[in-house]
């Protein structure tokens, strides 16, 4: 029974994985810019969530504040931070350092307003239960779930079906292209960051409310998009959210044969496989969604 | 007629005089090493309330010649972070003292104050190995190892007999570790389960899962900072419903206010708030009035570190000596010193003798139980 809770913590950790690095994989997929401060766009929508909450409003209410903090947030960045130092034909490393400049400084204006403490909400969703002898599970799994489905349908509906969504690819492969067909690379670059940052808010949510968030959570986050992004192809959604569930299962699965305190590493261990045998990911280049 | 040598002694007495002037009314300079950033930075904001309402305090009193003053560096709650601020504090503030806490971050700052001569005062580190680590260094908070016996007669007392330790992978964690391993059995006791923690690890299901398969009655952590109070969270979100149970760290404010912390046990240094004590009673009512809030055993141990430190200083006064970490030093090893708390005398090893008792979250609040 210990595998079978394994794997469905595996599951829920995955899932929580995948949607971090959902809008980290548009945003770079998209644009190419190395979006550091997406860590910093989690913790805010985490806590703008959360704040909202305990200000007595109703959870929906919460989660728009939450969105709309978020997407002012990525839409601020692109237009204040990236575009300037893009115009002066900045170099990738320059975009990084701004937006790594951004991520800390937004980690401190977290810490100053909120205190440095770890925050969370207590809910009856997340109290496991026995459901068979030694199988514990919570109701927020069906809750992880259900919005992972649903955010990665939605995503993947929206970028295959829709004019908006095939800009967004084309402008992934081609900006020169895009731009010859008359359409407006900065409109999209803005969506891209629109959407993205829209992207961290129901894993920022569900991670307040699981694990707890404190302001120097970025650098975590951060890193687990990165990981994501790399073992499920650069620019694939497809294969951030796949990557997500295999980075989530094999942490959970390996404290079965390996000590407990080499989960993380056993699923750095797979990121640095998949960069020596298979740099292009699991869905690499030729199927990027 | 002024001769060379006349005219020499002049010119040395010229540079002299202003340095000698300047040492007189120099200010006292405190350092402090306290985690304002990273993972740990809701601790260093308490360290920081403690030691500016001691200093308040201090000059208050008016007791010293020259004032103190602070110089602060953020160890960012890191080995690397407490070394690169001790390297600042001692070389370029010149600090004579500098408060400190984290084992980690202590065990890499160490070495640098060492060698500069500058005493550190620890309220905060409670790993084993601080004591006897160097002559400089001196612990105003009892170590894990002087709270591990009173955490065993509870588990004795109340029949607790199959223990579980989820300890962080770090000097202190792994002193828990071999203190448990050796104290259990002395209670007829044993540790079944030993389930360590990366230092950045944010997800615990597993480990609780582990932790549920070796059937324990009660569940130790060794952990500090959010990732402790994550450790109780997940603990009690997936189905433990046996007594947790920690050590002084138990006491950060995070902690009460979880409402999955309900009825954790924790073993801290004796603090009576409502002891009648004069400096007992200044210390709380200050706190409680410039904090809105009751103090925690953290803000009484850096209280009491800046305390120390001006204490030291003013018995030395009279004497007329330049004072540095090594005259601060000999005083410290020699002395008695009236505390929050009590009297507070110092082994050679640099550890305080003080009382332990054991707490209780309770509906938001610490309450000593026993």
């Amino acid at each position: 029974m210990l595998l079978a809770q394994l794997a469905i913590a595996g599951l829920q950790t995955g899932m929580l994985y995948a949607l971090t690095a959902a809008g980290f994989a548009l945003i770079f997929g998209a644009t190419r810019i190395f979006h550091v401060a997406h860590g910093a766009t989690f913790v805010l929508a985490g806590y703008a969530f959360l704040e909202s909450v305990g200000l007595g409003l109703h959870w929906t209410v919460a989660t728009l504040v939450s969105l709309f903090v978020a997407i002012v947030f990525g839409l601020l960045l692109d237009v204040l931070v990236y575009r300037p130092i893009q115009r002066h034909d900045g170099s990738f490393f320059t975009v990084f350092v701004a937006s790594f400049g951004v991520s800390i400084a937004a980690q401190n204006l977290l810490q100053f307003i909120f205190g440095g403490g770890f925050v969370s909400l207590s809910l009856p969703l997340t109290r496991a239960s026995q459901v068979l002898p030694g199988l514990y599970i919570a109701p927020v799994l069906w809750v992880v779930l259900g919005v992972t489905v649903l955010v990665f349908g939605s995503i993947t509906l929206f970028l295959e079906r829709t004019n908006a969504g095939l800009g967004l690819r084309a402008l992934a492969q081609n900006p020169e292209l895009v731009r010859a067909y008359g359409l407006s690379s900065r409109k999209l670059s803005a969506l891209a960051f629109g959407l993205g940052s829209a992207l961290v808010v129901p894993g920022s949510i569900l991670a307040a409310i699981t694990t707890g968030l404190q302001p120097a959570d970025s650098a975590h986050v951060m890193l687990i998009s990165l990981a994501a992004a790399i073992v499920g192809g650069i620019g694939s959604l497809r294969g951030a959210a796949l990557a997500g569930l295999l980075l989530g299962l094999v942490e959970n699965l390996v404290v079965s044969v390996v000590d407990t305190q080499w989960s993380q590493a056993a699923s750095f261990l797979v990121l640095f496989g998949f960069i020596i045998f298979r740099p292009s990911g699991l869905l690499g280049k030729a199927s990027q969604s | 007629m002024i001769n060379r040598r006349t005219l020499l002694a002049g010119v040395a007495t010229c540079f002299a005089v202003p340095t000698l002037l300047r040492a007189e009314t120099e200010p006292y300079v405190l350092g402090t090493l306290f985690p304002m950033t990273g993972l740990l930075a809701e601790l260093g904001g308490v360290y920081t309330n403690a030691v500016a309402l001691a200093l308040d305090h201090i000059t208050a009193d008016g007791r010293l010649k020259r004032p103190i003053v602070l110089r602060t560096q953020d160890s960012q709650s890191t080995p690397q972070g407490g070394a690169v601020g001790m390297s600042k504090l001692v070389n370029v503030d010149r600090a004579i003292c500098v408060l400190t806490g984290i084992t980690g971050v202590i065990k890499a700052a160490e070495p640098i104050g060492t060698r500069a001569k500058v005493m550190m005062l620890n309220g905060g580190g409670v790993g084993p190995d601080l004591a006897g680590l160097s002559p400089y260094l001196w612990n105003v908070i009892p170590l894990a190892n002087q709270e591990l016996p009173t955490a065993l007669g509870w588990m004795k007392a109340a029949g607790k007999k199959r223990v579980a330790l989820i300890y962080l992978d770090d000097p202190l964690g792994n002193a828990m570790l071999k203190g448990l391993r050796e104290l259990l059995p002395g209670i007829g006791g044993a540790l079944v389960g030993e389930f360590s923690a990366a230092p950045s690890a944010q997800q615990f299901s597993a480990i609780v899962a582990k932790v549920r398969e070796t059937n324990p009655d009660a569940v130790y952590v060794a952990s500090y900072g959010t990732q402790q109070t994550q450790i109780f969270k997940q603990l009690r979100d997936n189905g433990i419903t046996q007594q947790i149970i920690t050590y002084s760290v138990g006491g950060t404010p995070s902690v009460a206010t979880l409402p999955e912390a309900d009825g954790l046990l924790f073993t801290s240094q004796a603090a009576d708030w409502s002891k009648p004590d004069a400096r007992t009673q200044r210390f709380v009512e200050g706190w409680r009035s410039k904090y809105k809030s009751d103090p925690t055993t953290y803000a009484q141990n850096y209280y009491n570190g800046a305390l120390l430190f001006s204490e030291m200083i003013a018995r030395l006064e009279p004497a007329g000596v330049p004072i540095d970490g090594e005259r601060l030093r000999e005083s410290i090893q020699n002395g008695e010193y009236e505390l929050v708390g009590g009297k507070a005398r110092f082994a050679n090893n640099g550890v305080v003798g003080m009382p332990i008792q054991l707490n209780q979250v309770k509906n938001s609040k610490f309450q000593k139980v026993g």
